[in-house]
């Protein structure tokens, strides 16, 4: 099941390369009916999982590399537990919405839908490999797609923005592999199961410079401070879809490697560094909320917004407890769908207007009640308003980490405050007031594939935040065992 | 007993007609009307019988128990549950909001006749009952939170309703984001209390606040209080209020003055017990900012020109009132004034509305003499402004009495504050009367502040004058609920036992002086109004800085806006973490890949092309290595 799901867009992406030329333009199809299918594939792991075992199942496993006198075997295996199960559905979730706003391209839309496909295989890889090699293979494969799709598809500065994208991706990655290596050779297994039960009392080199080794990747990754400045221009130059899978599910890869790999391997340094990443988490927060509050530009505001909330993200890890951590998952699940949806919503305005200053849009709502209704939504969604996900996450987060943390957690809890301001001081300024006849020809959201997107997001921000069980409940199982490697404190 | 079902259905009813509206009625608006004005009389009628419920049973006022249900579990570490809660306290609630809401969407129903956004309005005001009614029923802290939020945001809604009007959206998006400065001080109250003690359920929390610490009650306390700051517009968060004005009026008389507006004070009488553990100096904060409030708007109030200005600084000054109370430790007292300033209240906005449907503004100055003109409207607003001032027998007399009796009980500068606050109440409601209904006819029309309407002098339709005939019954009469303690008895039912005072003796020092102030403050408006004798331009030039200053109120908005808002936070610390990111942290990443750059020009210059040399260098290289690994492992060949 789980080989399909990350099998299948390869295969989409053999069926819209042999597609001739004068019929590219239905490669957008293909790339829906494959995406979809992946889609529906995660649900239903997401219905079959069995919610009272904790640990992985739907394991698929082959073992690839076998050099037992050197001590170590290299192999494929996938699983999803409670913690990975949240980012499947999201990646499925998310690359279908991606591919439905990509409908209106038409530069070479071939490369574009198979360089789509591509992440999604490569994302995927990430969320279910139990090896820390084939963790690594994917982290890296990720990296060439999103190259391409920012450099070629993007706008403004998009080479520089790709490079950096690149060059901070790999420079975090290359420490990380030191650290994997390092790791598995000293306890001759790579499996991330069996060392997670096992975790190694030391290495050749001093295990806490291999926790910041790895750490160096997944902070460049979520990001926070100062790590950051590589995300607002990536997303900033990157088509609307790139942007959405990038806040989506890449920054994801970055917590979620924490969650799966730092803290259950690394459990003692993870504690002993837990104040050191709570700071920059708390400051994180405040930080991006700031910075956010003065963008004139829509994309980027989004952008440094998700500085802003993927510090949560942090914050409930350095929590080191069950609440804390839950409340991290939850938010990772939430912010992918919030912010892309967010970003759908900057790109649909951008269709149009084709600006994204903000200083130059005015008095939207007139014309596009639809567009403007989900972006307040949404927006409000992103402020942390009860009834819908992000609301859920924050607060868990926040009780887990004020026992450990308060000073940093009063900092997140004031970055609520600042949230509200940026968002709302957006919707003003570009939804309300008198009808500006610049924008009056502006047709509003009529396409089904528009629609359909933003249907489906809103739809997953709604069921979270009304009946968070339906996630909390999955999302428990894969914090147990973390939680208790802990030592299991609230 | 009212079966829980029903007790939730009382605020999903409203919720699933705004459902219905959003999506089915959007060309039907006046079906939208008619079935929001249907669900809320379901709700009314439910709220009676929950009521009735607390009312009939062995020991009224007492909690009717319900057992929650998980909303939220984490393993054994979170427990989130939500349940209904309803004792005297909410029963008493849940009567003032469907009443007032009920009558409001009745009157909606003419003055929101012929508007564009008609069916989002009854959306949103559906949304907005819904919440305030799972305010008031909810039996877990964090449930409380929730609905707290949500009707911040139908708020939100509602006043930026007239969106295409560039004050209303700025004046919706400030009552957001200042009352969330102070449920910013709310949520990390629910946060502490919940790192102390594990519990969300009200009633647990409220039962044992007597084993926690003083420390954390008084942190709780203060958390409670800074999101009641926001929410009831007390000083100095007080400054959204005035502004949300903007939304429509009906909006104004339900949300801005009737109910949400007394969330605040609601929160703090919910966790009265818990609040009355904690340390005497929160008391002593919660009095002081109360009073501090209602003096403050009470001054501001005297000079405003606006009639819905000076309604909404009289709503100001009248929460400082409850909230002195609740400092005070008159629970009864606050919530009873809560229950009358509801009606009386709430008579008076739609009564300004109905000035406003006929005349197209709400500037004072461009009225008067309406009184012929619009007999009802003048009447009630008169028979609102009586009770407000608490002129004996109408029904702020009464719970303004208490609120004195229980200022005079525990401290005399806070009596002489609640006096000279009703001396000053009673003379803005009465200088509004005259400035609107008498005289002569100053034009009306033109301001751009009116909500629009017919500009010709008559008396409102039916639709908007039947609540306000309504409303003027329980403005006249609501005050003898508790003529013989009943009232009171019904709300210490919430309570335990304890903190049961009883019925208060009636003060006849604090009716004599209370009832001497207002009819004082009603004489000055006439004499200096009316009569002219002296005229209010020899009393303005004679008290000119305090006459600017509350003109100006006190600088509030200023200091708020342009200095903290605008200067120390976006020119300030935004355009300081800005510059840095730009200037240091991405200059250094920048310069790091520079570095990189003219390294490997230097690099690619040093390629000799010759073999030897390579070679020596990486076995060089490979050595160093070694040694280094030795160095640092020691041990590396023993594994």
């Amino acid at each position: 099941m789980l080989t399909a799901f990350l099998l299948l867009p390869l295969a989409g992406v053999l069926m819209i390369a042999f597609l001739p030329k004068d019929r590219e333009h239905e490669a957008k199809y293909l790339a829906l009916l494959v995406t979809t299918i992946a889609f529906a594939i995660s649900l239903f792991t997401f219905v079959w999982f069995d919610r009272s075992v904790e640990g992985y199942q739907f394991v698929d496993r082959l073992q690839w590399i076998t050099a037992q006198d050197a001590g170590f075997t290299v192999q494929f295996v996938l699983g999803v537990d409670g913690l990975s199960l949240p980012m499947m559905v999201l990646t499925g979730l998310l690359t279908v919405a991606a591919v439905l706003i990509s409908f209106n391209i038409t530069l070479r839309p071939k490369e574009y839908f198979i360089w789509l496909l591509v992440l999604e295989t490569a994302v995927a890889g990430v969320f279910l490999s139990l090896d820390l090699i084939q963790f690594f293979l994917f982290w890296e494969l990720e990296l060439l797609p999103m190259y391409l799709l920012i450099s070629i598809w993007g706008s403004g500065r998009k080479e520089y923005s790709a490079m950096k994208f690149l060059l901070y991706t790999i420079g975090g990655s290359a420490l990380m592999l030191v650290g994997f290596l390092v790791l598995g050779l000293s306890a001759g297994t790579f499996d991330i199961a069996e060392l997670a039960a096992a975790p190694p009392a030391e290495a050749i080199i001093p295990l806490a410079a291999i926790f910041w080794f790895i750490m160096a990747a997944f902070l460049v990754k979520l990001p926070v401070f100062p790590v950051h400045t590589w995300l607002p221009d990536a997303h900033t130059d990157a088509p609307t879809a790139v942007s959405v899978m990038l806040a989506g599910v890449l920054l994801k890869m970055g917590g979620y490697g924490i969650l799966r790999i730092v803290l259950p391997i690394l459990p003692q340094q993870s504690l002993d560094f837990r104040m050191v990443l709570a700071t920059i988490a708390g400051f994180s927060v405040v930080y991006g909320a700031l910075i956010t509050i003065r963008q004139r530009d829509l994309k980027r505001l989004v952008a440094y917004s998700s500085v802003s909330h993927m510090g949560f993200v942090l914050l409930g890890i350095s929590a080191m407890g069950a609440v804390g951590l839950s409340g991290a998952t939850l938010q990772m699940f939430t912010h992918g769908t919030i912010t892309g949806l967010l970003f759908i919503m900057v790109g649909l305005v951008y269709d149009r207007a084709h600006t994204r200053q903000i200083a130059d849009l005015s008095g939207l709502m007139h014309r596009m009640p639809l567009i403007g209704t989900v972006f307040v939504v949404t927006g409000l969604a992103a402020l942390g308003l009860p009834g819908m996900s992000g609301f859920v996450a924050e607060i868990t987060v926040f009780l887990g980490a004020f026992g450990p943390h308060p000073i940093a957690t009063s900092f997140a809890v004031f970055g609520v405050v600042l949230g509200a301001g940026y968002i709302l001081w957006t919707v003003q300024r570009v939804f309300t007031g008198p009808m500006n006849e610049r924008w009056a020809h502006l047709p509003d959201a009529t396409e089904w594939w528009e629609r359909t997107a933003m249907a489906g997001m809103l739809a997953s921000i709604g069921i979270v935040g009304i009946y968070p069980r339906v996630l909390t409940d999955v999302v428990n199982m894969g914090i147990a065992p973390i939680a208790a490697v802990l030592g299991g404190g609230a | 007993m009212i079966p829980e079902a029903a007790a939730w259905l009382i605020y999903f009813v409203p919720l699933t007609a705004a459902g219905v509206i959003a999506v089915f009625l959007r060309n039907r608006p006046l079906d939208a009307g008619r079935l929001m004005i249907g669900a809320i009389g379901v709700s009314w009628l439910l709220a009676l019988w929950a009521l009735n419920s607390v009312l009939s049973g062995d020991h009224p006022g007492e909690s009717i128990g319900y057992d929650p249900h998980h909303w939220v579990t984490i393993g054994t570490a979170l427990d989130v549950s939500f349940g209904i809660n309803i004792d005297g306290l909410t029963g008493v609630m849940l009567v003032v909001v469907t009443s007032v809401a009920l009558l409001v969407q009745i009157y909606s129903t003419g003055y929101m006749h012929g508007d564009g956004g008609y069916y989002r309005y009854f959306a949103y005001m559906g949304l907005f009952c819904s919440s305030m009614l799972g305010l008031v029923l909810a039996s877990s802290l964090l449930q409380l939170f929730i609905f707290w939020e949500l009707v911040g945001v139908s708020s939100y809604l509602l006043i930026g309703f007239w969106f295409d009007r560039p004050s209303a959206a700025a004046a919706a998006k400030k009552a957001f984001i200042v009352t969330r400065f102070g449920d910013f001080g709310f949520m990390l109250g629910i946060i502490f209390i919940w790192t102390q003690t594990g519990e969300f359920d009200i009633a647990t929390l409220n039962a044992n606040a007597k084993e926690l610490s003083a420390g954390v009650l008084a942190g709780f306390s203060l958390g409670l209080f800074a999101g009641a700051v926001g929410k009831s517009a007390q000083f100095p968060l007080h400054v959204w209020l005035p502004d949300a004005m903007e939304g429509p009026t009906p909006v104004s008389a339900l949300i801005h003055a009737a109910t949400m507006v007394a969330a605040g004070v609601y929160l703090i009488a919910r966790f009265f017990p818990a609040f009355e553990a904690a340390p005497p100096y929160v008391h002593t904060i919660v009095a002081y900012t109360g009073a501090i409030t209602a003096l403050m708007a009470a001054t501001i109030g005297l000079v405003a020109t606006d009639v819905k200005r000076v309604l909404a600084y009289s709503t100001i000054s009248q929460l400082g009132y409850m909230v002195m109370a609740l400092g005070l430790g008159g629970y009864v007292a606050a919530i009873f004034h809560l229950f009358t300033h509801a009606f009386f209240k709430a008579l008076l906005f739609l009564g300004s509305g109905s000035v406003n449907h006929a005349t197209g503004t709400f500037d004072m100055r461009l009225m008067g003499g309406l009184r012929s003109h619009m007999p009802i409207t003048f009447w009630t607003f008169v028979i609102g402004s009586l009770s407000l001032a608490g002129v004996f027998p109408l029904a702020g007399f009464w719970s303004k009495d208490e609120i004195l009796i229980t200022a005079l009980d525990n401290d005399p500068v806070l009596f002489v504050v609640g006096v000279s606050v009703a001396f000053m109440t009673a003379l803005y409601m009465f200088r509004a009367i005259i400035l609107t209904f008498l005289g002569a006819y100053k034009g009306g029309e033109s301001s751009a502040h009116g909500d629009g309407g017919h500009h010709s002098l008559h008396e409102s339709p039916l639709s908007m004058v039947a609540p306000l005939v309504i409303l003027a019954v329980p403005a006249i009469a609501i005050g003898w609920v508790n003529l013989g303690g009943g009232f009171g008895h019904l709300l210490e039912g919430a309570l335990p036992e304890a903190l049961r005072h009883g019925h208060h003796e009636a003060s006849s020092l604090v009716i004599v002086v209370s009832t001497v102030a207002a009819l004082a403050g009603i004489a000055s408006a006439f004499a200096i109004y009316y009569a002219r004798m002296p005229a209010p331009e020899v009393i303005r030039a004679r008290l000119a800085p305090l006459h600017m200053l509350a003109e100006r109120k006190y600088f509030m908005d200023i200091i708020a806006e342009d200095i903290l808002v605008r200067g120390v936070l976006y020119r300030g610390f935004c355009r300081v973490s800005e510059l840095f990111d730009t200037y240091v942290v991405d200059f250094a990443v920048n310069m790091v890949g520079r570095v990189t750059r003219i390294a490997s020009e230097v690099a690619r210059r040093s390629t000799m092309g010759q073999q030897q040399a390579y070679s020596s260098l990486l076995l060089a290289g490979v050595i160093g290595a070694v040694v280094m690994l030795f160095a640092l492992t020691g041990n590396l060949m023993e594994r």
